[in-house]
């Protein structure tokens, strides 16, 4: 078992001094390998405080995380029984904003920090970060150069890189395609599933973008103001009644779909998940 | 970052609250230079007194005001131990001698090996600290098993008592007076008050709308940075940064890897903010009409009579001598 | 409305950021600018309201050239709501956001506290006023922005991707605000890479490398497939589906004609 939430509660402290409920009664077991994982749901609904949980930044008030074999409470880490950092290792946790985390004057530099960090030598990082960069699509030029005189969509790439270099077991990525053109957001994406289909990672995505969800997604858990509402299958997930209350967005491709059978009686043999799919079945009832 | 209390509003209904700003700042400034002209315990005393009152007129706990003395216990113990033993006018009230034998310091460190482990577990520690300093010497004192080593004599002077006590109270007086100030004023009506009260300087060429809006716009920011602080250490956590450990250089790494993206952020944001404010016609230096208009109400003339009667006595009382 | 007359500009030298634009706005128009990530567009938002200088050519909002004198009566005339909304809310609280601007143009509290209600009414945030922005949404921060505009009496909004950090409730919140200024005859400019947007206006300019690549009625633009791509931009998934279906040489009259309608907003 890759990471296992068992009745999880996080209670965080407002700026009012108030106490917010971020996650409530959360049991959610993921895969250690083989996992493609799509988290939706509103602003503020937990969702970043759910990965968080995944790498031990933040620990859980009541219940347990149990992160590749080892338990994290709130009681073991006051103790001190656990280490925190071998688990920040093997969860690699990508932020939302690259400028969290680049600080290096090159990017090569702030590729192999991780690493470093966890006590691999620099020459082994080194080698690792040249093939990395390509991994994220950009080439070895870049290794030179000053992360902050790069484009939003290649920072968001070298901090990519820059956790890809931990070798982490698991790769969480918290909204790694907001504000880049449609472009940018198609090749990241690409990327991520190249790293889930040559490596069998287990990937876990925040998004807002339903058309990834349905296209990437073999898995979905959709949260609601601290609560886990949904976890199955993504397809499953849009066919149901209710997902307007949870301001979730139809898919385009679907949405099609369903047009094009309402509006002329099409009759498809099943739900589109490409477009190519839609298309070939699109040919046979024309044709 | 929780227990800073000075400077920090507190709702509430009292008159305090009802008080104008620009009124509270003044008569906060009369009541300080009181408290400094003030020249005998008994006066100071009365003073601390007459603040008491207001404290419980105003229905402000008095746990919070000692919260914000916390910060400035070390200097109050500093101040009033100085004066003690090395103020050496008046009258010779107290002395002792210490003297130093192995039974009597062998009873004195098997003490402060007790103080050393149930130090965590006593809520008052600079309190029992005291008490366990007070109790050795009060030991070496008294007892004395084996040979003695060598002594010393502590002499406690009338005056250094006095004026220990005295220079303890003004202190208290006005630490208590500003978190008066600050615990029933809003941050940002204590900005148009600093505002108001500083617009003589504009005669000197210090621009003072300029100051309140850096004040104003910084209050705005100071939780937003904080968060963002936050999230950047929790960015850096997971790739490997342990805040909790590591050697000098290590460490110098990890603030390093905070302040880089702290910095970079901020300039991003202020030059954002920048244009924001200028593309909503914000121009630094043209005068501005303000929503928040402060209002003079009767209650506020008699506070400010109130300071300044306090001031005059004093100035009076100073003249004659006491 | 606006006129942009062979506008040029560039932070280093030798390195122009936008090249010889030239751009009209009628008044009540609503006009997008598509372009990929660091193709000019943010940086005409900033030239039109004077927050930068052009290296070359003129801006003229409504009779006035922008200029040193002309600049701030001109940025009474046009607002911008920018992309993130923590970096544009100076107020302490929502009431004194939408406050600044009118503070600045000294218009008289009588009249200020007036307006506050009235717009604070219009966004939806009247619940809100007393309010400090750690304890909103993405989207109500905007909507504020839109509020603090709107209450300086403004003719034009430039939506300089206000919605590219919004969640997608937030966005459909904006969008429908920008739709029912439209309505309303507030002459809108969105600069977006968002297609979804895109559709809903009535005029697309396509930038690509600080130039004009096309500009022409949105339905024309939305189904120029070469166009789009050259520019990092895709089609409609309707219309990408319509390209396909020719391209492999099906016909279904009533087929292309629910595609093409479903992806314009008219």
């Amino acid at each position: 078992m890759g990471i296992k939430f068992e009745q999880v509660n996080y209670a965080y402290r407002g700026p009012d001094g108030q106490k917010y409920l971020a996650l409530a009664n959360i049991n959610l077991p993921i895969g250690e390998t083989g996992e493609f994982i799509t988290l939706i749901g509103e602003t503020g609904s937990g969702k970043t405080t759910l990965v968080q949980h995944m790498n031990a930044l933040l620990v859980p008030d009541t219940g347990s995380v149990t992160v590749l074999g080892v338990k994290v409470t709130k009681e073991a880490v006051a103790k001190k029984r656990i280490k925190l950092n071998p688990i920040r290792k093997k969860v690699g946790l990508v932020f939302q904003f690259p400028e969290y985390q680049l600080f290096e004057e090159t990017v090569l530099k702030d590729i192999i920090f991780g690493p470093k960090n966890f006590g691999v030598p620099e020459a082994e990082a080194k080698a690792l970060a040249h093939e990395l960069i390509k991994v994220v699509g950009l080439d070895e030029s870049y290794l030179s150069r000053s992360p902050f005189n790069l484009s939003g969509g290649e920072k968001k790439r070298v901090s990519i890189a820059g956790i890809l270099a931990m070798e982490p077991d698991i790769l969480i990525l918290d909204e790694p395609t907001s504000g880049l053109d449609p472009m940018g957001r198609d090749e990241l994406l690409t990327v991520f599933n190249r790293i889930h289909t040559t490596l069998n990672k287990t990937i876990i995505l925040i998004t807002h973008d339903m058309n990834t969800v349905y296209r990437y997604a073999k898995r979905a858990l959709v949260m609601r103001s601290g609560y886990l509402v949904y976890d199955g299958d993504p397809q499953a997930l849009f066919s149901r009644k209710n997902i307007e209350n949870w301001n979730l967005e139809t898919p385009d491709l679907l949405a099609l779909q369903q047009l094009i059978s309402s509006e002329l009686g099409f009759k498809f043999p099943h739900t589109a998940k490409t477009e190519e799919d839609l298309l070939t079945m699109l040919e046979a009832v024309i044709a | 970052m929780k227990n800073i209390v000075i400077g920090r509003f507190i709702p509430g209904s009292s008159f305090l609250y009802k008080m104008d700003p620009r009124t509270k700042i003044i008569v906060l400034i009369l009541l300080m230079v009181s408290a400094f002209l003030v020249r005998s315990l008994s006066l100071i005393a009365f003073g601390l007194m007459l603040l008491m009152v207001v404290l419980i007129v105003g229905r402000i706990s008095v746990k919070r005001v000692l919260l914000g003395l916390r910060p400035l216990m070390f200097l109050l113990i500093f101040t009033f131990s100085f004066q003690i033993f090395f103020n050496t006018a008046g009258e010779l009230v107290f002395t002792t001698t210490l003297a130093y034998s192995p039974g009597g310091l062998g009873v004195v460190v098997l003490l402060w090996f007790f103080w050393w482990f149930t130090r965590r577990r006593i809520p008052f520690k600079l309190l029992y600290f005291l008490v366990v300093l007070i109790a050795s010497g009060t030991l070496l004192s008294l007892f004395s098993y084996g040979p003695i080593f060598t002594t010393s004599t502590i002499e406690v002077y009338s005056q250094g008592l006095e004026m220990a006590l005295f220079i303890m109270l003004r202190l208290v007086i006005i630490v208590t007076l500003s978190t008066i100030l600050t615990l029933t004023t809003k941050p940002t009506d204590l900005n148009l008050g600093l505002e108001a009260v500083l617009k003589p300087f504009k005669l000197i060429r210090v621009n003072t709308e300029e100051m309140a809006m850096i004040i104003s716009i910084s209050l705005r920011y100071i939780p937003t940075l904080l968060d963002e602080a936050n999230k950047i250490i929790l960015a850096q956590a997971s790739r490997g940064v342990d805040f909790s450990e590591g050697k000098l250089k290590e460490k110098l790494m990890q603030i390093v890897s905070l302040l880089v993206p702290m910095f970079i952020i901020s300039f991003k944001r202020s030059d954002e903010l920048a244009s924001a404010m200028e593309a909503r016609s914000f121009v630094p230096g043209r005068p501005r009409t303000r929503l928040h208009q402060l209002t003079w109400r009767p209650m506020d003339t008699v506070a400010l009579c109130f300071g300044l009667i306090i001031l005059s006595t004093v100035i009076v009382l100073r003249v004659i001598g006491w | 409305m606006i006129e942009i007359r062979d506008l040029s500009f560039e932070y280093q030298t030798g390195k122009p950021v936008l090249h010889d634009i030239n751009l009209s706005i009628k008044k009540g128009e609503w006009v997008t600018i598509l372009g990929h990530n660091g193709s000019g567009k943010s940086t005409l938002s900033k030239l039109i309201v004077g927050l930068l200088k052009p290296k070359t050519g003129s801006v003229v909002v409504d009779g006035l050239t922008l200029s040193h004198d002309t600049v701030h009566a001109i940025r009474r005339k046009v607002g911008i709501v920018f992309q993130n909304p923590d970096n544009q809310f100076v107020g302490v609280t929502v009431r004194d956001d939408i406050a600044f601007g009118l503070e600045n143009l000294q218009v008289p509290r009588e009249d200020m506290i007036e307006r506050i209600e009235r717009f604070a009414q219009k966004v939806g945030m009247t619940e809100f006023l007393n309010k400090e922005p750690h304890a909103l949404s993405g989207g109500q921060k905007q909507r504020v922005a839109i509020a603090g505009i709107l209450a300086m009496d403004t003719d034009v909004i430039i939506f300089d991707e206000a919605t590219s950090m919004l969640d997608p409730k937030g966005r459909r919140m904006i969008v429908d605000y920008m739709r029912q200024l439209n309505r309303e005859g507030v002459t809108i400019l969105t600069i977006t890479h968002d297609m979804k947007e895109a559709v809903l206006s009535d005029r697309i300019v396509i930038l690509k490398e600080g130039k004009i690549l096309l500009d022409d009625q949105a339905e024309l633009v939305l189904n120029n497939r070469d166009m789009l791509e050259q520019s990092n931009l895709e089609l409609l998934l309707p219309l990408r589906v319509r390209h396909a279906l020719k391209e492999r040489g099906l016909k279904h009259p009533e087929l292309e004609a629910l595609l093409w309608a479903s992806s314009s907003n008219k």
